[in-house]
C-alpha cells in the first residue's frame, strides 16, 4: 500500500494531535495519579535510590535469672498433714525423710558455698515472709515489688486474668512451723551457672476471696479460714552475688483435696449427638482429671 | 499498721499513674448516666468505647443488691453506610440477645450479618472475660452506629464535570447488659388521649374573679 502511495505521490493525512479543551480541575484526589506499586516493584525502586533496609533480627529473649521449672520436684507422701506430728510413726516417717534424700544433703552443701547466710533452720521463716510479702503484693498488684519476691517463671501464673479482678487474701496464722524438705541445685546452659531451688512445706491458715471486675464474688469467703498445706519452691541465682531467693511455684500433690467449685455455673462441652440421639439415654459419664502431682 | 497503709497507698497512686489501664469507678458514676439529665452523644462516648471495659468496680458488700454485668463491644470502619446502618441498630435496641440474633440472622441487609458477628463476639467475650454465668441472659441496652473516616473518589460527571464521592465507612456500638430487659410500657393512643384531656382540665385559670 504505502510503496503504492509513494510511486503516485500521493500524500496520505497524517494523524493529527487535537488538544482536549477541559475544564481546569480544582480539586484532585491524591489517590488518583498514584500508580499502584507491587511489593516487588516498591523494593527494587528503594534498592536503586540506594536505600538500605537494615538487617532484622528476628530473636527472642532467653530470661537467664530463672530457670524454666521445677527440677526433680519433690514428691510429698501421702498423709503428710493426716499424721500428727506428736506420734511416733509421724516423727519417723519425716525424720527418715530428711536423711534419706542425699541429693538435697548435697544440694544444702552446694548452696551454703556459695550463701553464707543459708542454713535449714533460719530459711524458712524466711520463705514463709516471702510467701506472705508476695501474695499481698499481688492483692494491691504492685509489679515492681512482686517482681523482687517471685521469679519471672512464677509471675505470669501468679497474675494471669487478674488484672480486672479484685483479690482479698489474709495470712491469718501458721498452724505448724514451716521446714524445709527437698533442695536440688541444677545448672542451665553452662556448667557452672547454679540456681538453687528449696522446696518448704508450710501449714498455714489462709482466707481468700476473689472478685470480678464488677466487685460480685467470683471464689471463696472473706471471713471464713482455710487450712492449707503447701509445698513451696523457692530459686536463687547462686552465682550472681545480686541473686535473692524468690518464689518459683508451687507443688500440688496428687492427693490434694479438690479445689472448691466457683460460684457461677459452666458449660462443659459434651459428646457431639447425631440427630436420632437424645442425651439423657447415652448415659454420659463426666471425665474426671486423673490424679498426678502437678507444680504450679 | 496505719504508717504501712499509708506508703502502700502512695505507691499504688504511682503505680497507677505510670500508665495502668485499670481505673476504680464507684458505682455511683455508673447510675449518674443511667438518669437522663446527663447529655450522652454518639460522639462523646464513642471514642473511649473500647476503655469502658477496663473499668474496675470495687467489691460489693454482702447487702447490696448483685451488680449487673455489663459489656462494651464495637466494630469501627465497616464498609456501610451509617444511615443504613442505623435501621438495624434501632430495630435491636432492647431485645434480649438470642432474639436479637434471631432476627438479623433473617434480614436480608448487609450490616445485619455483621452486627450479627459483633453480637457473637460479644457474648463469647461476656462469658469468657467478664464472668457472665448464662450466655442467653444478656439484653442490648444501647445499640447505635456512628460515622467512620470516608474516602473520597473522583466520581466523572458529563461536561467534563465532577463530583467527590465519598466512601461511606460507619461504627457500631453495642453494650450488653445481664438480665431481663425492662419492660418498656406501651402507650396506647386511649392513654395519650387521656392525658391530654387531663392536662387539659388541670388549668387554671390566673387573675381571674
Amino acid at each position: 500500500m504505502q510503496c503504492v502511495a509513494s510511486l503516485l505521490d500521493v500524500r496520505l493525512p497524517q494523524p493529527v494531535l487535537v488538544p482536549i479543551r477541559t475544564k481546569k480541575r480544582y480539586f484532585i484526589p491524591p489517590a488518583v495519579n498514584v500508580k499502584q506499586k507491587t511489593q516487588s516493584e516498591q523494593e527494587d525502586k528503594a534498592r536503586a535510590a540506594g536505600v538500605v533496609v537494615r538487617q532484622q533480627y528476628i530473636e527472642r529473649a532467653i530470661n537467664i535469672a530463672c530457670t524454666a521449672g521445677i527440677f526433680d520436684p519433690y514428691v510429698p507422701p501421702e498423709g503428710d498433714a493426716r499424721l500428727s506430728t506428736l506420734s511416733r510413726e509421724g516423727l519417723k516417717q519425716r525424720t527418715e525423710q530428711l536423711r534419706q534424700s542425699a541429693a538435697s544433703q548435697l544440694a544444702f552443701r552446694k548452696i551454703k558455698d556459695h550463701d553464707t547466710e543459708f542454713s535449714t533452720k533460719g530459711f524458712p521463716t524466711v520463705a514463709q515472709q516471702i510467701f506472705i510479702d508476695a501474695h499481698a503484693a499481688l492483692t494491691q498488684f504492685d509489679k515492681e515489688k512482686l517482681h523482687s519476691l517471685v521469679t519471672e517463671r512464677c509471675y505470669p501464673e501468679m497474675v494471669r486474668g487478674n488484672r480486672y479482678k479484685t483479690l482479698r487474701w489474709r495470712f491469718v496464722e501458721s498452724l505448724e512451723p514451716p521446714r524445709v524438705v527437698h533442695a536440688r541445685c541444677p545448672d542451665m546452659v553452662s556448667k557452672g551457672n547454679l540456681y538453687g531451688q528449696v522446696t518448704v512445706r508450710m501449714h498455714s491458715r489462709q482466707t481468700l476471696a476473689v472478685y470480678d471486675r464488677f466487685g460480685r464474688l467470683m471464689l471463696g469467703d472473706e471471713d471464713e479460714p482455710r487450712d492449707v498445706l503447701e509445698y513451696i519452691v523457692l530459686e536463687r541465682h547462686l552465682v550472681n552475688p545480686y541473686g535473692r531467693w524468690r518464689l518459683h511455684g508451687k507443688i500440688v500433690p496428687a492427693w490434694a483435696p479438690p479445689k472448691d467449685p466457683i460460684v457461677k455455673t459452666l458449660m462443659i462441652p459434651g459428646p457431639k449427638l447425631k440427630p436420632e440421639e437424645d442425651f439423657a439415654d447415652l448415659n454420659y459419664q463426666v471425665p474426671k482429671p486423673k490424679a498426678v502431682q502437678w507444680s504450679k | 499498721m496505719a504508717a504501712s497503709v499509708v506508703t502502700w497507698a502512695g505507691l499504688t497512686a504511682i503505680g497507677r499513674v505510670c500508665g495502668h489501664i485499670r481505673s476504680r469507678v464507684l458505682g455511683c458514676s455508673s447510675t449518674l448516666s443511667q438518669v437522663s439529665c446527663l447529655h450522652t452523644s454518639t460522639e462523646l462516648n464513642s471514642k473511649h468505647w473500647e476503655r469502658k471495659n477496663l473499668i474496675v468496680y470495687p467489691p460489693q458488700q454482702k447487702d447490696e443488691p448483685r451488680r449487673s454485668a455489663e459489656i462494651y463491644h464495637c466494630r469501627r470502619q465497616i464498609k456501610y453506610s451509617k444511615d443504613k446502618m442505623w435501621y438495624l441498630a434501632k430495630l435491636i435496641r432492647g431485645m434480649t440477645i438470642d432474639q436479637a440474633l434471631t432476627q438479623l440472622e433473617f434480614n436480608d441487609k448487609k450490616g445485619a450479618t455483621i452486627i450479627k458477628e459483633v453480637l457473637l463476639e460479644a457474648q463469647d467475650m461476656a462469658v469468657r472475660n467478664h464472668n457472665v454465668e448464662y450466655k442467653s441472659n444478656l439484653y442490648i441496652a444501647e445499640s447505635f452506629s456512628a460515622k467512620g473516616k470516608y474516602l473520597k473518589r473522583i466520581r466523572y460527571h458529563g461536561r467534563g464535570m465532577f463530583g467527590i464521592m465519598d466512601k461511606v465507612h460507619c461504627h457500631y456500638f453495642v453494650r450488653l447488659i445481664e438480665g431481663v430487659p425492662p419492660k418498656v410500657e406501651q402507650k396506647t393512643g386511649f392513654d395519650q388521649a387521656k392525658e391530654y384531656v387531663e392536662q387539659l382540665r388541670n388549668r387554671t385559670i390566673i387573675h381571674s374573679l
